[in-house]
């Protein structure tokens, strides 16, 4: 990609090399996914179960199957610059339907967690530990939310840390002890100043 | 000897019950038969509808009511499955109450149900001999699926055609002929050692023909085979040395056949057994040289001056003039290579009082009588060079598998420590490159999946990963068939143990000229990536092909070969071991590729069909022979040249020279009948009349 010849660079893009080469494999990677997502994505045959039970994949260019297969092969960068990665919905379709008996799902969650440590996460994600944080929810409530369950007769905030916000306290400290506020909030200001 | 005495025993018979089929002397009337006797022929038509196979694009009805104005037809009938309980008693009934005298079936070809529907016919009363087949489906329906019309024209056409034969067929008799007992087997390979121990443990006398000089054929290269990684030559050896001693097999090694002739029950063959340049031990006795014959010493070898690469290791190892291709061949005789010894003579000194060695020794011819014959030619590794891309016999570090299989195996010329060819090194990063040659419809390589390969290479993944620390397998395939039992779970085990398995096929293979290491093109299709990947080795999963000398074989005994070069089996599901030639029985991979189990399932089909007539001790033959019209007979005998089976004979009869017919060699091919310039030979079932009577059925005797 060193190379420039003038070119939009789209197009320069589309120029490049895009050979698998064996230096691009890191057997370490593989291992580790292996380990954070206590799942066997070496054993994947590529059948394509997974890619056609996601939900995601008719409305997405992602594809858990090459997922799955990155990680057989150890392709560190190519799994985890993806933006693709962070379109999986965990609903665990691919999980219950792999006839290996392979978690797709984990291994997903196992490279989010490896790309996150290298700083590549969406903002939408920080800001739901952002949301998280002061609220205890990720989609915190709202007046729409409050009005229909007033109309059903229920307690307008439900029994989580809306109803008793004196818990909130508990969920930020576990936020703090692992730092993902403070790295929230730093990668947030950075892109968005 | 045999066959006259059965021309005798049939002789007798065929005069109480023949009245058409005569044999030569009464031969004259027979032709005229027809107009002489004036019996009525009465033939009833059955139209099959093969469920939609037939009637879908075949008017039944319309045919059938055509049929019914057809000459000499008395009946005329359809029904969904005429082969059927239900359609044969339709055959049956029509016979007693129509009173027929002929029986034509419209349905598929007699290839499939011949012999079905003449039970039929016999068991209604009539000669099974009476029975014409109209072939509306293979030549009718199916080739004009679309055209309901045209096909539905071409069947009345074809029952129109077989009416006109009905009714003029005759009565015949099969003969019956002894049967041999005793078989032969070429060539022992596992297919050919395990069809020979079934049939000689089956109380049969059996010849086991080996071209080379030990048996054993490929599976005995073998290191380890898959699923179960037993190693080949333990679950092998015992099965050769079982062959050796086994009673009942007379085993012939360095031996190829030299000449067929005869017919199923009693096949003459000639054997040409090789000069080994030793004699065994049982040879040195009958030559009076006591205690003498090869004993394996190997004190021979050992002075042998002579080196030359060992065709057993694949080139890969020396051996001398005289040599065995390893310690545990069967017979254990040396056996010497005439293209490069020198006719020194220090083995011969080196043998000393054993006298086992003779230089002067001439290839010798063997005649045999067999019932049945098996045909376990095997197979040859497809000349993967000529693929270029791939760079075999370009780049050093290239080898096929079979190399490969001798270099990983404990007693092959490296002791079973892999190594690259280019400098002994051990390869860490090793290529598998599937579909060499298989599935290629380029005319270079073989349209066909050689059906092994993929679980052949899955065990050398394994095996260097077992053997070598940290090696790493890659394999490119297009898709992996692991299909048999405990395969797919092989597989399993194999991608679990850390092989890669790259579904792309290789494009090219190119060498590091300094390193002789090799870069290898491909596409991971399942990224859609391209990918150059820089390897230690390369192995090729080389198609097969069949052995080069099958052709040879099986022209001499009358087997056909499919499109692809393998020998042809009598029907590729319900009679895979059978040939269209009676007697003739397919073993193991000759057939088409497969592994050792179907070889061995396979050599035990083949065992069971070939021991079949023998056990019966008789078989009927067809009674489709030529006769000799004595009377129109001139005696002039060129057809007895012309005969491709010998069958024909100029003998005299009451002063004059006429034509006989040996009618168990003769097999109907109206070679004979076609040439005789007097029109004195008959054929039966096909004669004159009867192909002229369709002939004008189908010029004249058209619908329109």
């Amino acid at each position: 990609m060193q190379r420039t010849k003038g070119y939009p660079e789209a197009l320069d893009k589309k120029l490049a090399d895009t050979r698998l080469f064996e230096d691009e494999r890191h057997p370490d990677f593989t291992k580790t996914v292996e380990e954070i997502s206590m799942t066997i994505p070496h054993m994947c045959y590529q059948c394509g179960t997974c890619t056609a039970s996601c939900p995601s994949a008719p409305r997405s260019s992602y594809r858990i199957r090459k997922f799955v297969r990155r990680a057989l092969l150890g392709l560190e960068d190519e799994s985890l610059t993806d933006p693709d990665l962070w379109l999986c919905t965990t609903c665990y379709s691919c999980t219950d339907r792999c006839p290996r008996d392979i978690a797709p799902t984990d291994v997903i969650m196992a490279m989010r967690n490896l790309a996150a440590r290298r700083d590549i996460i969406p903002v939408n994600f920080l800001k739901t530990v952002q949301a998280i944080y002061t609220t205890g929810h990720g989609v915190p409530n709202n007046d729409v939310n409050r009005a229909a369950r007033k109309k059903l007769g229920l307690n307008p905030e439900p029994p989580t840390t809306h109803g008793f916000p004196q818990y909130v306290k508990g969920i930020q400290y576990i936020l703090d002890y692992f730092g993902l506020k403070d790295r929230a909030d730093r990668i947030v200001k950075e892109r968005e100043g | 000897m045999a066959e006259k005495k059965t021309k005798k025993e049939t002789a007798p018979k065929k005069k109480e019950t023949a009245k058409a089929a005569a044999p030569a002397k009464a031969a004259a009337p027979a032709v005229k038969a027809p107009e002489k006797e004036k019996k009525e022929s009465r033939v009833g038509v059955f139209i099959c509808h093969c469920g939609t196979n037939i009637a879908g694009s075949v008017d039944i009805t319309d045919v059938q009511e055509y049929a019914k104005t057809l000459p000499n037809v008395a009946f005329a009938d359809n029904y969904q499955y005429m082969c059927s309980t239900p359609g044969q008693s339709k055959i049956i009934d029509a016979i007693k109450e129509h009173n027929l005298t002929g029986i034509v079936v419209a349905a598929c070809s007699p290839r499939l149900h011949e012999p079905t529907f003449r039970t039929a016919t016999k068991e209604g009363g009539l000669n099974p001999f009476r029975f014409e087949m109209a072939n509306i489906r293979e030549q009718g329906s199916w080739v004009h699926m679309h055209d309901r019309e045209g096909a539905t024209e071409k069947a009345k056409d074809a029952i129109r055609i077989a009416v006109a034969k009905a009714s003029l067929l005759q009565d015949l008799i099969p003969k019956s002929v002894p049967v041999e007992h005793a078989a032969m087997v070429v060539g022992a390979g596992i297919a050919g050692m395990q069809a020979a121990l079934d049939l000689a443990n089956a109380g049969i006398k059996t010849y086991l023909i080996e071209k080379n000089p030990t048996i054993g054929g490929r599976m005995s290269q073998l290191d380890k085979t898959f699923p179960t990684l037993d190693c080949s030559q333990c679950i092998l050896t015992p099965k050769m040395v079982d062959v050796g001693r086994n009673p009942n097999i007379e085993l012939m090694t360095c031996a190829e056949v030299e000449n067929v002739e005869g017919y199923i029950g009693n096949f003459d063959v000639t054997i040409r057994k090789k000069a080994r340049g030793v004699l065994s031990m049982a040879e040195a006795e009958e030559k009076g040289i006591v205690g003498g014959g090869c004993n394996g010493c190997g004190d021979c070898e050992v002075v042998c001056p002579v080196i030359k690469p060992n065709p057993f290791e694949m080139g890969m190892k020396p051996r001398k003039a005289i040599y065995i291709y390893h310690p545990q061949v069967v017979p254990l005789i040396y056996h010497i290579d005439w293209d490069s010894c020198i006719k020194c003579n220090l083995c011969v000194e080196a043998c000393a009082d054993k006298k086992a060695i003779d230089l002067e020794m001439q290839d010798e011819l063997v005649k045999v009588k067999v019932g049945t014959a098996i045909l376990a030619t095997g197979y040859d590794i497809f000349p993967v060079e000529k693929k270029d891309e791939w760079g075999y016999k370009k780049y050093e570090n290239v080898v096929t598998s079979l190399e490969f299989e001798r270099l990983i195996c404990a007693s092959g010329p490296t002791g079973g420590h892999l190594v690259r060819p280019s400098d002994g090194a051990t390869p860490k990063k090793v290529a598998f490159l599937l579909c060499a040659g298989s599935r290629d419809s380029t005319g270079i390589g073989h349209p066909y999946c050689s059906r092994f390969c993929c679980m052949y290479s899955l065990k050398h993944a394994h095996q260097i990963i077992e053997k070598i620390p940290g090696a790493q397998p890659y394999l490119f395939y297009m898709d992996i068939r692991s299909f048999g039992k405990m395969y797919e779970e092989f597989y399993y085990r194999i991608q679990d143990e850390g092989a890669k398995f790259m579904r792309g096929r290789v494009s090219n293979v190119l060498e590091d000229p300094v390193t002789k290491n090799l870069i290898i093109n491909a596409e991971d299709t399942l990224l859609n990536r391209p990918i150059s990947l820089e390897v230690d080795m390369v192995v090729l999963a080389a198609a097969v092909e069949p052995a080069a000398e099958t052709d040879k074989t099986r022209k001499l005994f009358g087997v056909s070969r499919s499109m692809d070069g393998w020998l042809l089996e009598a029907h590729p599901k319900l009679n895979p071991c059978g040939t269209t030639t009676a007697g003739v029985f397919l073993a193991g991979v000759c057939q088409g590729p497969k592994d050792i189990p179907d070889t061995v399932a396979s050599a035990e089909g083949a065992a069971s069909a070939a021991s079949i007539p023998i056990h019966m001790g008789e078989v009927e033959l067809e009674p489709y022979f030529a006769q000799c019209i004595e009377e129109k007979c001139a005696g002039c005998g060129m057809c007895v040249n012309l005969c491709p089976y010998g069958a024909l004979a100029l003998v005299e009869k009451d002063g004059r020279k006429v034509m006989e017919v040996t009618e168990a060699k003769c097999k109907g091919c109206g070679t004979c009948g076609g040439f005789c310039p007097g029109g004195a030979i008959w054929m039966q079932h096909f004669a004159t009349p009867q192909i002229i009577a369709q002939i004008d059925a189908f010029l004249l005797g058209g619908a329109k």
